[in-house]
């Protein structure tokens, strides 16, 4: 098993944090490791938004998760956009925070999409100069997130695992290893989701995600509605083999139901998680130098 | 979502996007370059107006399907996401459902668009505590004529031409079900976020409400009861009377943020 990256903790298993659950949240207090917020809806100047995240950042730990950064849009992430995002981070002083690799903008009109890039040494340049500086600014460990696709471009000259894990090498960054994009744009595609997973250096995986999503049949959409289909826990269970106990959140944004499906969501991931964990083989003992 | 490949395809009848697409998107079996580029524009198709929708209940409402859809339409062929939250993407609606003139009940449709862009304005703006009842009855009787008062930044004042609140209110307690159009009536509506951060909305008497604007606009007590006489003559010894009865009531419903007589109240007046 590969070391853990020493800068960021294993939280356990964690779900995002949505408005229909939040009643249920703070009259019941479930047991649950962390919440991931959408970073977005708290960068605001105040009422609902940012009196509910103090009240749950007083009794759970919080993970922003971005979706506007942008970083290999035409333009740098926006500056403004940043300095919302550090007030944020300093509030709740996260282990990490993230975003994805994408692009969603062009000047002037921000698209709301998590548009797929280009995969060309020159575009992992540009996205890894971008994604260091932003995480020097931030002060925290920024971690991006492999998305889901459902197209690729003519120009493309590496594959996506080795995109993304050239860009985490080069900005010196971690990596937020969505399994559910693995296995829709694999599909969408036509590549082995385990040639994507053993290829990716996993010992800059800070945080999974795992999501239900909608199969249209000639193409997968990324939906987050529904329960984790059973391949994607595979390549869960697979990806927990590889690199160890790394902290993993369940995500469901569509047709969001009870409280308690959520959890038990969270539940499976916890068991397969564990599961995993004990077929990872144990070290090997270490060779004897003494003289037979 | 299922509509996603069903809906009418707007790109593959433009050349020059399918000449891109060929160009610039792999062509990988299954799906064509085109219709993969055309997810995207269904995506944001579908994310946008979904925004809008959540935004802007009791205009879609007010309208129905068919002319809402004609409008959304139009509003997201000449208005560019402005900022990376979605919560701005409505901020023009009020000003092109004013341009829309093939609308049905189009000044109606424009008090309800403000109506409900004032709602998103105030839901999330700054917090301040509203100011001590007590400090403001304990400002000097001499110190009005030119103090300044601060209005808590959770508030708009909005005047409209049909009682669009309580339409608004009807159309998401009964929406679909026919809901009665109203008469004319203006209103001078102050729109707040209480101390329970729920948004609420009062109508407030002619009188208050151009004080209030002029609070608003900054100006010293003293001209601002002018200003308000200057916007309602008729209405000149009802704002000179009841001045002092409006601002009680504005504090003690936590519109007032601070009061400056020169010094901070509290501070040493």
């Amino acid at each position: 098993m590969p070391p853990r990256p020493p800068r960021v903790p294993d939280l356990g298993v964690g779900i995002g944090l949505r408005v229909p659950h939040y009643r249920a949240i703070l009259d019941e207090r479930p047991p649950v490791d962390f919440f991931e917020i959408i970073s977005e809806n708290f960068m605001v100047r105040g009422g609902k938004p940012r009196h509910h995240l103090e009240l749950f950042a007083e009794r759970y730990r919080l993970v922003p998760h971005g979706v506007s950064l942008g970083i290999g849009g035409p333009e740098p992430p926006c500056r403004e956009y940043l300095t919302e995002l550090k007030k944020l981070v300093r509030r709740l002083a996260p282990p990490w925070v993230s975003d994805h690799f994408c692009w969603s903008g062009v000047p002037g009109m921000h698209l709301h999409e998590l548009l797929p890039l280009p995969q060309t040494r020159e575009v992992a340049a540009l996205v890894a100069e971008r994604a260091r500086v932003v995480q020097d600014f931030l002060e925290v460990p920024l971690a991006l997130e492999n998305t889901s696709s459902y197209l690729e471009f003519s120009s493309n000259t590496l594959t996506e695992w080795q995109f993304v894990s050239e860009v985490a090498d080069q900005a010196d960054i971690g990596l937020l290893f969505d399994v559910n994009n693995v296995y829709v744009s694999a599909t969408n595609h036509g590549f082995d989701p385990l040639t994507f997973i053993s290829s990716i250096p996993v010992e800059r995986i800070f945080q999974i995600h795992v999501a239900g999503h909608t199969n249209l049949g000639p193409v997968i959409i990324d939906t987050h509605r529904g329960a984790v289909v059973p391949e994607v826990w595979d390549l869960y269970a697979e990806t927990i083999r590889r690199a160890g106990p790394i902290s993993t959140l369940v995500e469901w944004d569509e047709e969001i139901p009870e409280l308690p499906v959520v959890l038990s969501e969270a539940a499976t991931a916890r068991r397969i998680r564990d599961d995993a964990m004990s077929r990872i083989p144990a070290p090997l003992p270490l060779r004897s130098t003494s003289p037979p | 979502m299922a509509s996603l490949l069903v809906r009418d395809r707007a790109l593959p009848q433009d050349p020059r996007v399918v000449e891109a697409a060929l160009a610039a998107v792999r062509d990988s079996g299954g799906l064509s370059p085109v219709e993969r580029l055309e997810i995207y524009r269904e995506q944001y198709w579908l994310r946008h107006t979904a925004s809008l929708l959540e935004d802007f209940p009791g205009l879609s409402g007010l309208l129905g399907q068919r002319d809402w859809e004609r409008l959304v339409e139009g509003y997201l062929g000449v208005v560019r996401s402005p900022s990376w939250t979605l919560r701005d993407l409505g901020y023009r609606l009020p000003e092109h459902v004013e341009r829309a003139e093939w609308l049905p009940h189009r000044e109606l449709a424009r008090d309800m668009a403000r109506y409900e862009w004032a709602i998103i304005e105030v839901f999330d703006a700054a917090d301040a505590p509203p100011l001590d009842p007590a400090k403001l009855a304990a400002v000097p009787p001499d110190a009005w004529e030119n103090a300044r008062l601060e209005l808590v930044p959770a508030l708009a004042l909005l005047a409209v031409e049909y009682p669009v609140a309580e339409l608004r209110a009807s159309l998401r307690e009964r929406p679909g079900s026919g809901v009665a159009l109203p008469a004319r009536r203006r209103e001078c509506l102050v729109i707040h976020r209480d101390a329970e951060l729920s948004v609420t909305r009062r109508v407030v008497a002619p009188g208050a409400f151009a004080l209030l604007v002029a609070l608003a606009d900054g100006y010293r007590l003293g001209e601002a009861c002018e200003r308000a006489v200057e916007r309602e003559p008729d209405l000149a010894s009802e704002i000179e009377t009841k001045v002092g009865e409006w601002f009680t009531e504005f504090g003690s419903l936590g519109w007032v943020a601070n009061v400056d007589v020169g010094s901070r109240l509290g501070e040493d007046v």
